[in-house]
Order: C-alpha cells, then sequence, then structure tokens
C-alpha cells in the first residue's frame, strides 16, 4: 500500500509563514486564547524550530524581545515562582509589576512547561529562573490524590497538568517536591479497560492524555516501568487500533482522525518503544491531507489551520520520518530533525533545556 | 464588523461604575502573539483588574465576569473570582445554575465551564436534577468528553444509590442511538464494573451473563464496531475468563457469511445478522488471540490469521501483523 500513491510536498515556507505571522498578533476572535498565550507562544516557535527557520524568520531583536517577553511573566510569590500565561492580568504600574503575585495573577504549571521550552528554543541562559521557587510551585499544586492542579489553590486537576510537573521536575533534575506514589497512583486510576488512559478516574481512553501518562512515568526517575508486559501490550494495541485508513489517527475509538491524535496516540507508541509498527507514510499522506493552502496544519482536510495543530504535525513527522521514494516530488521537504518524544521538543533544543535548566548539585 | 447588533455602553460611561478606577493590562513594547482585543473586552478587562485591585465583592462584580466569561469562556481568573463573589455575597447558586445551563451548551468544549459546575455542585449537592441536564446536552454532542467526565465524577463522588437507578437504560438508549458511541460503551463499563456492586446487581455472574448476551447481540447487528469488541474484551479481562471461552461465539465472524445460520435465535453464540460485512477484522484478531493463547500448534493457526488480516482485511495495520507473526514464530522455537 505504501508505495502505490505518491506524497505530496510539504509546504515548509508556507508553514513557517504561518507560525510567523501568529507570533505578530492574532485577530480577535482568538481572545479565548489570551490567558494560554504562552502556550501559542511556544507552538508557533516550536515550529519554526522543527522547520530550523527560526533564525531565517525572526530577527535577532524579535528574538531577544521576546525572552525579555517571557522573562516578564516569571513571577514569584508565596506559592513559589514560575510563569504567568500572559499578562492578561497583569497591572500596568510598574511597582506593583515587580512585587509578589496576587491570589489572581499566580504562576501556571501548563503555563511554566510551555514557557521553559521556548525560552530553550531562543538559547536563554535561564540565569534568571528562580529554580528553588519552581520546586515550591510544584508542591503547592500537587493535590492529595497525586494529581495537579494547573495554578495553586485552584484551577483544575487532571493528567495535563500532572504531566507537565513531571517535565519540570526532569528538566531540574530534581524531584525532591512531588510525591511520586501518590501520582502514579492517579495515573493507574486513569487507565481504561480498552488500554488508553482518561483525563481523570473513570474516564473514557482518550490519546492526548495516554501520551501524558506514559510520558510521565517514561519520565519519572524509577528504574521500573510500572506497567505489566500485559498491560504494555493492550496499550499498544488500542493505539495502533486508532490509526484509521487515512493514515491519520483518532483520539478514542470509533471517532475521526485529527492531527493532533496523530502526535499524542504516535508519541505513545514511540515512548512504548513500538514506534516503527506505525505506518509512517500513510501517517504522512493524511498530514499533507491537512495542509492548509496558504500555510498552517487544520486537523482534519478542510478545515482552518491553527499553531497547536501545525506544531503538533510537525512534531509527528519529526517522529515518524516517512520513507521517501524517486516518485514523490519533494522528497526533502519531508526530512526533519529527531524529537525528544518525552519532553517534545527538537532533540538539540531538549539537550540545550536539560543543560541549563538542572539544578546543579 | 457588518453585525448590527451595537456596542455595549462602555462602563467609563455608565455612572454606577464610576467609583471604579479602571487598570490597563501591562504589556511590554514587543509583546509575544499579542491578540488584538475588541474594545469591550479592553473595557471590561481594564474595570476586572481595577475591582480585583480593590477586592470587592458584589453583585455587580457578578455582572462583569459574566461579562468576560461571555466574550472569553477561558478567562480562568473571571471564573475563579466570580466564584469567590457567589459566596462571599451569599449569592443564590441554584440562580448561578441556570445561567451555567446556558452557558454550558454555548461554550461545550471549555474547561472553565465544567469546572465551575463542579465547584457549584460541592456547595449545593443536588446532583439528581444534574443527570437530567446532562442527558440535554448530550443530544447536542452525545461524545462530548467534559460532559461525560462531569457525569461520571457527578456518580463517583455521591455515589447515592438513587442516583444510579436508570443508568444503564440511560446508557442503553443513548446506544440504540448510536451503537459505535464509544463513550457510551466506557460509561457501560464504568458502571457495571467500576463503581462498586449496587442492590440487586449482587449475583456477579447473572450480570456477567447479562453483560455477555448484550454486547454480543450488539455485535452480531454490527460486527464491525471497535466499541463493542473492546467491551467483549474489557469485561473478560476484568472477569479473568479466557478468551477461548468465547470461540464459538467468534468463529462465524471469522468466516464469509453463512446465509443459512442468520436467522438463528441463540442467545449465547448469536450469528451475524444477515446485512453483516464478514469476515469482521475484529473478530479474526480476536480469534487468533485465543490460539495464541493456546500456544504449541495452535501458534501455526494464529500466524495463518494475522497473515490474513495483514496481506486482506487490515491491510493499513500490515507491520503491526507482521511483528505480531515474528513474535508468535520466536514463542513456539523458545
Amino acid at each position: 500500500m505504501t508505495k502505490d500513491f505518491n506524497l505530496p510536498p510539504l509546504a515548509r515556507l508556507a508553514h513557517a509563514g504561518h507560525a510567523r505571522r501568529c507570533l505578530s498578533g492574532l485577530p480577535d476572535s482568538q481572545i479565548e486564547l489570551d490567558s494560554g498565550r504562552m502556550a501559542v507562544a511556544f507552538y508557533c516557535l516550536g515550529a519554526l524550530d522543527l522547520l530550523k527557520m527560526l533564525q531565517d524568520k525572526v530577527s535577532m531583536t524579535d528574538r531577544e524581545s521576546w525572552q525579555e517577553w517571557i522573562w516578564e511573566q516569571h513571577t514569584r510569590g508565596k506559592y513559589g515562582s514560575g510563569f504567568r500565561p500572559s499578562p492578561f492580568m497583569t497591572v500596568s504600574s510598574e511597582v506593583e509589576r515587580t512585587t509578589s503575585y496576587t491570589d489572581y495573577d499566580t504562576p501556571h504549571i501548563i503555563m511554566t512547561y510551555t514557557a521553559l521550552l521556548t525560552l530553550a528554543i531562543l538559547r536563554d541562559d535561564f540565569s534568571q529562573l528562580d529554580k528553588q521557587g519552581i520546586l515550591l510551585l510544584l508542591k503547592a499544586c500537587q493535590r492529595e490524590d497525586g494529581s495537579f492542579s494547573t495554578i495553586p489553590g485552584g484551577g483544575e486537576t487532571d493528567l495535563r497538568t500532572l504531566y507537565c510537573a513531571f517535565v519540570i521536575a526532569h528538566l531540574l533534575d530534581d524531584w525532591s517536591t512531588i510525591n511520586l506514589q501518590n501520582a502514579f497512583s492517579f495515573i493507574a486510576s486513569c487507565r481504561s479497560y480498552e488500554g488508553g488512559y482518561g483525563q481523570s478516574a473513570h474516564c473514557e481512553a482518550n490519546g492526548g492524555t495516554t501520551y501524558i501518562a506514559m510520558a510521565a512515568m517514561e519520565l519519572a526517575p524509577v528504574s521500573t516501568t510500572p506497567l505489566t508486559a500485559l498491560e504494555k501490550r493492550k496499550t499498544i494495541e488500542w493505539a495502533l487500533h486508532n490509526q484509521l485508513e487515512s493514515g491519520g489517527f483518532c483520539g478514542r475509538t470509533n471517532k475521526l482522525a485529527d492531527a493532533c491524535y496523530c502526535f499524542w496516540i504516535g508519541g505513545s507508541l514511540k515512548i512504548l518503544g513500538a514506534g516503527d509498527l506505525v505506518d509512517s507514510r500513510s501517517l504522512a499522506s493524511f498530514l499533507a491531507s491537512c495542509q492548509f493552502r496558504f500555510g498552517g496544519i487544520a486537523k482534519a482536510p478542510g478545515e482552518h489551520p491553527d499553531p497547536y495543530h501545525t506544531y503538533l504535525s510537525l512534531a509527528t513527522l519529526s517522529m515518524f520520518p516517512p520513507p521517501v521514494y524517486e516518485n514523490d516530488a519533494s522528497g526533502s521537504s519531508w526530512i526533519f530533525d529527531p524529537l525528544d518524544p518525552l519532553i517534545n521538543a527538537r532533540q538539540e533544543t531538549a539537550d540545550w533545556a536539560r543543560k541549563y535548566i538542572a539544578i546543579k548539585h | 464588523m457588518s453585525v448590527s447588533v451595537p456596542e455595549p455602553l462602555r462602563y467609563a460611561d455608565r455612572p454606577e461604575w464610576n467609583d471604579v478606577a479602571p487598570v490597563e493590562q501591562y504589556e511590554n513594547v514587543n509583546p509575544l502573539a499579542p491578540i488584538f482585543y475588541t474594545n469591550e473586552y479592553k473595557d471590561a478587562t481594564d474595570y476586572f483588574r481595577g475591582i480585583i485591585k480593590t477586592g470587592e465583592k458584589s453583585q455587580r462584580v457578578l455582572q462583569l465576569t459574566e461579562h468576560i466569561i461571555r466574550l472569553n469562556p477561558a478567562h480562568y481568573t473571571a471564573w475563579q473570582y466570580r466564584y469567590e463573589t457567589l459566596l462571599a455575597i451569599e449569592a443564590n447558586l441554584e440562580d448561578e445554575l441556570r445561567l451555567m445551563d446556558e452557558l454550558a451548551i454555548t461554550y461545550l468544549k471549555t474547561y472553565q465551564v465544567w469546572h465551575h459546575r463542579r465547584l457549584l455542585m460541592l456547595q449545593i449537592r443536588k446532583p439528581a436534577p444534574e443527570l437530567v441536564f446532562i442527558a440535554r446536552t448530550f443530544q447536542v454532542d452525545p461524545k462530548n468528553y467534559h460532559t461525560w467526565s462531569y457525569r461520571q465524577w457527578l456518580l463517583a463522588y455521591f455515589n447515592d444509590a438513587n442516583l444510579w437507578i436508570g443508568e444503564l437504560d440511560f446508557v442503553e438508549e443513548l446506544l440504540n442511538d448510536d451503537i459505535r458511541n464509544n463513550s457510551a460503551w466506557h460509561h457501560r463499563f464504568f458502571t457495571v464494573w467500576q463503581s462498586g456492586v449496587r442492590e440487586g446487581e449482587e449475583d456477579r455472574e447473572r450480570v456477567l451473563r447479562r453483560e455477555l448476551i448484550y454486547v454480543k447481540q450488539s455485535i452480531s447487528l454490527a460486527p464491525n464496531n471497535a466499541s463493542a469488541w473492546n467491551y467483549l474484551r474489557g469485561i473478560l479481562d476484568h472477569n479473568s475468563i479466557p478468551y477461548q471461552k468465547m470461540i464459538t461465539f467468534v468463529q462465524p465472524y471469522t468466516l464469509l457469511l453463512d446465509e443459512q445460520v442468520a436467522d438463528l435465535v441463540d442467545l449465547e453464540n448469536p450469528p451475524p445478522s444477515k446485512s453483516a460485512h464478514l469476515p469482521c477484522a475484529s473478530a479474526i484478531e480476536f480469534l487468533a488471540d485465543i490460539y495464541e493463547a493456546e500456544g504449541g500448534n495452535s501458534m501455526l493457526k494464529a500466524t495463518e490469521l494475522w497473515k490474513s488480516l495483514g496481506n486482506e482485511h487490515d491491510i493499513s495495520r500490515k507491520k503491526y501483523w507482521e511483528y505480531r507473526i515474528r513474535e508468535g514464530l520466536r514463542a513456539i522455537q523458545t
């Protein structure tokens, strides 16, 4: 099956253009991203990083001033330190801005994860990072059941936040403020009979949270994996069955293929050591069909593109480079550097992050 | 903007707000991924930051936060402050819930809408009407993840015998509408197997028999339905029953349709319906798993089935079936 169709070109320049445009500004229809702008920045700069077009597309001045913008979201206070999603709750006065945060302008775990990766993409030296303060934030956000809340004292708790907390601890190379045993039992409570993981206890198996469970268990500093061989096999089977005839993955049994689940489920398989069982050529062909004419990649063919699906599609291709054949007009457009599937960054960026964020003991 | 809805009066032009000093958002000269706010959003959030500064919690704060939430339902601080205000002024939380009925349907996919609802329910503690409300939202989207997750939380958290009474019928109704609704199948598993044993369900053998009949019947109506096969595997695993016990049921689904048997009524082993598209890949996979578990000479039968999946019935997973064959053959050799 894999050889009887031609792979169209991946429009690298157009996708870089889409990411670059979103960094310059988003229309008012995107107002819902106001409290998640750091993640948007990560997806856009991450896309440029995967495409290796950061230097070409963004001037040194812009890169420096964006680093400065991210550091302005770094904040300290009674629950520890971390990054805010954006200045959406930051008041104008210079004096107030530099003092400790209020209960309504605290750092956010998911945004701290994306800020650290974005700074690594920009090759920051992290000399301004309050590492001990971040360890405190992790402690302040972990609940008794092992889960993590997005912000100290409130916000939703589910597996997403746990994953972000684990990546942060991994980058800091310090797990001293996380109760791993409770975290593991929370992960276990999210496992479903299908072999995938739900967002919290009792929930339906879903690609995103399955990736998160797999990555979190692999990141944790324990020598043995808490899954039995049989459980692993069940998860692999469930994940592989979510690849549909189009080549794309759906996030739940009997749903439609979506570009983001190509990453979440593909990443789970990669972490489980079963990446070579994925049909990477049909996967690439599905992602090719999600490309938007004027740049960017959408969740499905015919939909509108956004930074989230664009980044995750490129990250998928970095994990699953398709075999290219002579008949493919632009075979070289599908070639990427390898991705670190656990923290979700280009390998070189991930190595940079680990090197500069780790607490030197 | 071509829409003819008039812009609402700015807070600055409303006399009842002139005691509040608006506070602008601080933004660096070169912001990263800035959003071009509408004047309405900028105005409302300026006054919200002003309110946060003074710590005011009052009725008008509820109006202001509702305004912001309608413009940006993901504004988690507006939700957070709204909740604190509701408690501080001892507002009628039932009224709040009615407002949420509307917002939940408008912003079905926003985390915050459902989180707020959970917080309200922890105060109100009347979960039963919530199940009715959820059923209503399923008419809009019967697979919405947040809604299902909220329902599962309500049931598990309050865990009141009366709450569970209608749950199985509810699932069946949804499965009658769409036999491939995996969320409903999942909920069935949660209700029957993962939430304790309720009155009338103590005889687990009987429950198991009922569930096996149900899922086999469903497979006979629509064999190519991964949700049903996953449920079958799920209950066998959960009850530690070897897949081998299903061999008589599964076999006809691995072959071409036999017109003769299709009219038989057999609850234990319902045959494929006349419209069934056979052979069914899920059945072949299931039968191969049976042979693999038997080991020995049966392993060769398993590899033949995997071969047929990779070459004919499930070509897109060819790499996987080849892997199963390699593993199977290796198991024979060792």
